[in-house]
């Protein structure tokens, strides 16, 4: 009978002690951490996708060595996770066939939420494109006034 | 064919600022030799436009897709004025379409401007012989502008394949570059034709237009 109540009584005491801990607690914790995932997209200025060009990605405590390089997929899209113990400018290079760009992206405090490179809208360029025309064909005009009178 | 900027190393950049400094000086020398240097700037002015937006136009060849370059075309119709209009029309390529770069202006000068330069070499041989024909005129017209192309796709390839940065992986990009080069095939064959069409048509409708070359 000894044996029997000290069971009992160890495992009442187990609970007893299991017990308090969820039910008596007022302090609360809450950890998190982000994985901020930087996305890219890397297309032509004729809208193609870059398809299967390579990106390499340097850190900015190491611009000069590769922290990573990969390959863009069929939509010409890649991403990866960068280190945010090393906050700074991020700079990532596409290239295929001696074409590309490189973008710098902000990570840590100055972290923006998009960026791209390049920038002109199409109004823009063809308004620029139509006043070097204008220039040339004024250029032209002019010489060949001066021409006809020589 | 146009470079962009921080492809290629700085050295390479700087030597291409160089060889392009010493072309567009003797260029410029052989135009103030001629007669009347002004002659030719009306022609000079407008295939500079024409240079500058036909890159803007882009052909698919699947699986990459190309543009015009008329480096061809400028060379025949403007001997020397063709390396200056092409500096020029990069210039402004590069700062308005981003199409190529202001540090890989040098390079890019001379890959399309130096085989314009050919070109004119090319499209003078018609003068060879004692008969001036249309058909001459079409047969080197069409030679200068293919001829222009596969030079410059030459010099780009060569170029490239032997700055590759270390980082890349060598043979993944150096198959995307033959692969643009051979796109540009059916360019050669269309720059060809249109430079012929345009020396044509020339020849019968202001003949002192190609005259003065």
């Amino acid at each position: 009978m000894k044996w029997k109540f000290a069971a009992s009584f160890l495992f009442l005491l187990v609970i007893a002690l299991c017990l308090p801990g969820t039910a008596l607690a007022h302090g609360a914790k809450i950890e998190y951490t982000v994985d901020v995932t930087i996305e890219l997209l890397a297309a032509y200025d004729n809208g193609e996708p870059m398809a299967g060009a390579q990106f390499v990605v340097y850190a900015p405590d190491d611009p000069s060595t590769p922290w990573l390089t990969g390959v863009c997929d069929d939509e010409g899209r890649f991403s990866f996770i960068p280190d945010t113990t090393k906050p700074g400018i991020w700079d990532v290079q596409v290239r295929q066939a001696g074409h590309g760009d490189i973008v710098h992206i902000p990570v840590g405090e100055d972290a923006a939420v998009s960026g791209s490179t390049g920038g002109y809208t199409s109004l823009q360029i063809v308004l620029m494109a139509l006043c070097v025309v204008w220039g040339s064909v004024g250029t032209a005009l002019y010489f060949s006034r001066r021409k006809r009178r020589a | 064919m146009h470079i962009p900027d921080g492809i290629l190393p700085v050295p390479v950049t700087a030597a291409g600022y160089a060889a392009t400094a010493a072309v567009t000086w003797y260029s410029v020398r052989k135009i103030n030799q001629q007669e009347n240097p002004r002659r030719e700037i009306p022609k000079a002015s407008l295939l500079t436009a024409a240079f500058f937006v036909v890159s803007w136009i882009h052909i698919p060849v699947p699986p990459t897709s190309v543009h015009l370059v008329l480096n061809g075309l400028l060379g025949a119709m403007l001997g020397y004025f063709a390396f200056p209009a092409i500096l020029i029309g990069l210039f402004f390529q590069a700062v308005m379409f981003q199409h190529g770069g202001l540090t890989t202006l040098g390079v890019n000068a001379m890959i399309m401007g130096f085989p314009a330069i050919i070109a004119y070499y090319i499209f003078r041989l018609r003068e060879l012989g004692n008969k001036q024909s249309v058909r001459k005129t079409a047969i080197f017209g069409f030679l200068a502008g293919a001829v222009a192309i596969v030079l410059s796709v030459v010099m780009f390839v060569v170029i490239l394949i032997n700055f590759l940065p270390a980082d890349l992986d060598i043979a993944t990009e150096r198959a995307a570059i033959y692969t643009l080069a051979i796109a540009h095939l059916p360019i050669m064959a269309i720059e060809g034709v249109i430079t012929s069409l345009v020396a044509v048509f020339l020849q019968r409708v202001r003949p002192e237009l190609l005259e003065s070359v």
